[in-house]
């Protein structure tokens, strides 16, 4: 109940501040990016759109995460909102929850209507669409609730310049985890070895929910596999809010 | 039961790589049920400190505190009050009835109990005028009343405000005053601070005072030990202007207006023997009146003497 209010009013603020108008530079990017690169590669077109459509999705997605995420705690601590908030007879993690939720329901509506978007776009570009490109599109809304916590967690901590450097470098790096174990040879056994091993099993590996090559070319993917990685998203984002709501219970307003 | 129980409550904020600040010593204090207890000090005395701690906004260096008998650290304390920040800040982008209906759901009233709260707090506090429009535009007293009005949500018996009339006209403040008569009149009990000591003067009924973090001072406000009487002010007409003259150089301070004659002596003892005086001369004593020393003045003299410790 506490959680919702705080959750629905989450959700009114980033509509009033018109953050869904993103969709429509969505829509502006796909159909004009998608005809640009068509061109370039004719006989190709539908893999394509497919493809840009997702990419689009999830970038698009994580730049709602990013900004409105990293800023969430911060802007309610730097303005005070949260002073009357907080005397209520509530607990902060159901604020810090809250918060979340009101953010996820968002990108929820965001990546919902972007799939409506694309579906309909593909439809009259007279392509059809399989269930791999739903199981992308979801994949790609769950790797956003990862981001969004990890956002959350930043906001409790830093401010939102510095939060969202170190998200997005956690988004670019989380898609490119390979690195950290690719390193030339004459590092092995050596500290920076084990470092780079340790960082590697930290940062999610946000590739596990990339399935943007397989949606394009209609190839199809197990639901084990999509169980699997809604399951390695939810531990992330549980392990990464619970560390958020630790970080703002004991902090002085 | 007393409405707020602290017991050495201190707070020390500690800022990376600066030195500690100790906001609050050792405060111990207890307020009564239904009591109005007026909260003063100079800026950063420390009176935003405690009501923080107070509201479970920060947490306590040492020290406790209870109201009502549930200890500040626990939700269940929370549930009994009602806080007005210094300056009350709400989500821009909603209207007063949707900021009360939010805090009415923080609160966990239903949609009646909400609709009842809305029209109960609505009245003292004359929202309805505004009540449709985004808090955005509004000017300072109109959000000062919507902060007034959400520590009313969920109808606490403990009201706890911080300078809740500062920055307001005479009329939003009389509205503020009147408003915390009538729910002193209801049971509540209030406690605020507030830097205008007429207005404390006037409303409470005990005050402490804060200095440097250190409560020096706490009481009713007509028997505060040694709040001296600073002159005795003689009024008196049907003087000749000889008689006046040796009068004049006898007392303090004189003024004339018409032909009534303001005498000022130090006390009491000096104001008879200057009655007796004028009454020999031929006048007639209009008025004797002591001049207490303003609560203004009394905290000056406090504060002076505090800095000299
Ligand atoms: N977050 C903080 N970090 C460090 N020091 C703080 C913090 N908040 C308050 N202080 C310090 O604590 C002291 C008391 O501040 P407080 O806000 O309680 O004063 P106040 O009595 O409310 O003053 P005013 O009348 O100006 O509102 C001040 O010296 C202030 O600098
Ligand atoms: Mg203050």
């Amino acid at each position: 109940m506490r959680v919702l209010a705080v959750a629905g009013n989450t959700f009114r603020e980033a509509v009033r501040d018109k953050v869904l108008y993103v969709l429509l530079f969505f829509a502006i990017i796909v159909i004009l990016g998608s005809r640009a690169l068509g061109w370039i590669s004719v006989g190709q077109d539908l893999k394509i759109v497919k493809d840009f459509c997702l990419a689009s999705m999830s970038v698009f997605g994580a730049l709602i995460a990013i900004f409105v995420g990293t800023s969430l705690l911060y802007k309610e601590i730097d303005k005070k909102t949260l002073y009357t908030i907080i005397s209520q007879p509530m607990h902060r993690y159901e604020f810090v929850l809250g918060k979340y939720f009101g953010l996820v329901a968002l990108l929820a509506l965001a990546l919902g209507s972007m799939s409506a978007l694309s579906t309909a776009y593909i439809f009259v570009l007279g392509g059809k669409l399989n269930l791999v490109f739903f199981q992308a599109a979801l994949l790609n809304f769950w790797k956003l609730l990862v981001v969004t916590a990890l956002a959350v967690l930043l906001s409790a901590l830093t401010s939102p310049i510095l939060g969202a450097i170190i998200v997005f470098c956690c988004f670019v790096f989380g898609h490119a985890t390979g690195v950290f174990l690719d390193l030339p040879p004459q590092f092995n056994g050596t500290f920076t070895k084990h470092f780079f091993e340790v960082i590697y099993y930290c940062v999610p590996n946000l590739d596990n929910f990339n399935l943007h090559s397989e949606a394009a070319n209609d190839i199809p993917v197990s639901l084990a596999y999509t169980a699997w990685a809604l399951a390695y998203g939810t531990a992330y984002s549980a392990v990464l809010l619970i560390m958020a709501c630790l970080a703002f219970e004991g902090k002085d307003l | 039961m007393a409405a707020i129980v602290t017991r050495a409550l201190s707070k020390t904020y500690k800022v990376i790589g600066k030195a500690a600040v100790r906001s609050l010593r050792g405060l111990d204090l207890e307020i009564a049920e239904n009591e109005v207890f007026g909260f003063v000090g100079r800026n950063g005395a420390g009176k935003t400190t405690t009501i923080k701690l107070l509201c479970g906004l920060i947490h306590p260096s040492s020290g406790g505190a209870s109201l009502f008998g549930e200890d500040i650290r626990l939700r269940e304390a929370r549930r009994l009050v009602g806080y007005m920040p210094e300056q009350p800040y709400f989500y821009e982008y909603l209207t007063p009835r949707e900021t009360l209906t939010f805090y009415g759901r923080l609160r966990g009233l239903s949609a009646a109990q909400r609709q009842a709260q809305w029209d109960r707090v609505a009245g003292l506090l004359e929202l309805e005028d505004i009540a449709d429009r985004r808090i955005r535009g509004f000017s300072k007293g109109m959000r000062q009343r919507v902060g007034f009005a959400v520590a009313l949500v969920g109808d606490p018996p403990l009201l706890i405000l911080d300078e809740p009339m500062s920055g307001l006209d005479p009329i939003g403040r009389r509205m503020i005053r009147e408003a915390i008569l009538r729910l002193r009149d209801e049971g509540k009990t209030i406690f605020f601070s507030s830097h205008v000591l007429s207005d404390v003067e006037e409303l409470c009924d005990r005050i402490g005072m804060l200095v440097e973090g250190r409560l020096v001072h706490h009481g009713r406000v007509d028997e505060l030990p040694g709040r001296r009487m600073k002159e005795v002010e003689v009024s008196a007409e049907g003087l000749d202007g000889a008689a006046a003259a040796t009068l004049v150089a006898r007392s303090a301070g004189h003024r004339q207006i018409d032909q009534v004659h303001l005498f000022r002596v130090a006390d009491l003892e000096n104001a008879n023997a200057l009655a007796a005086e004028i009454l020999a001369a031929g006048g007639r004593i209009r008025e004797l009146q002591p001049v207490r020393e303003s609560l203004d003045d009394f905290f000056a003299r406090i504060q002076q003497k505090e800095a000299a410790k």
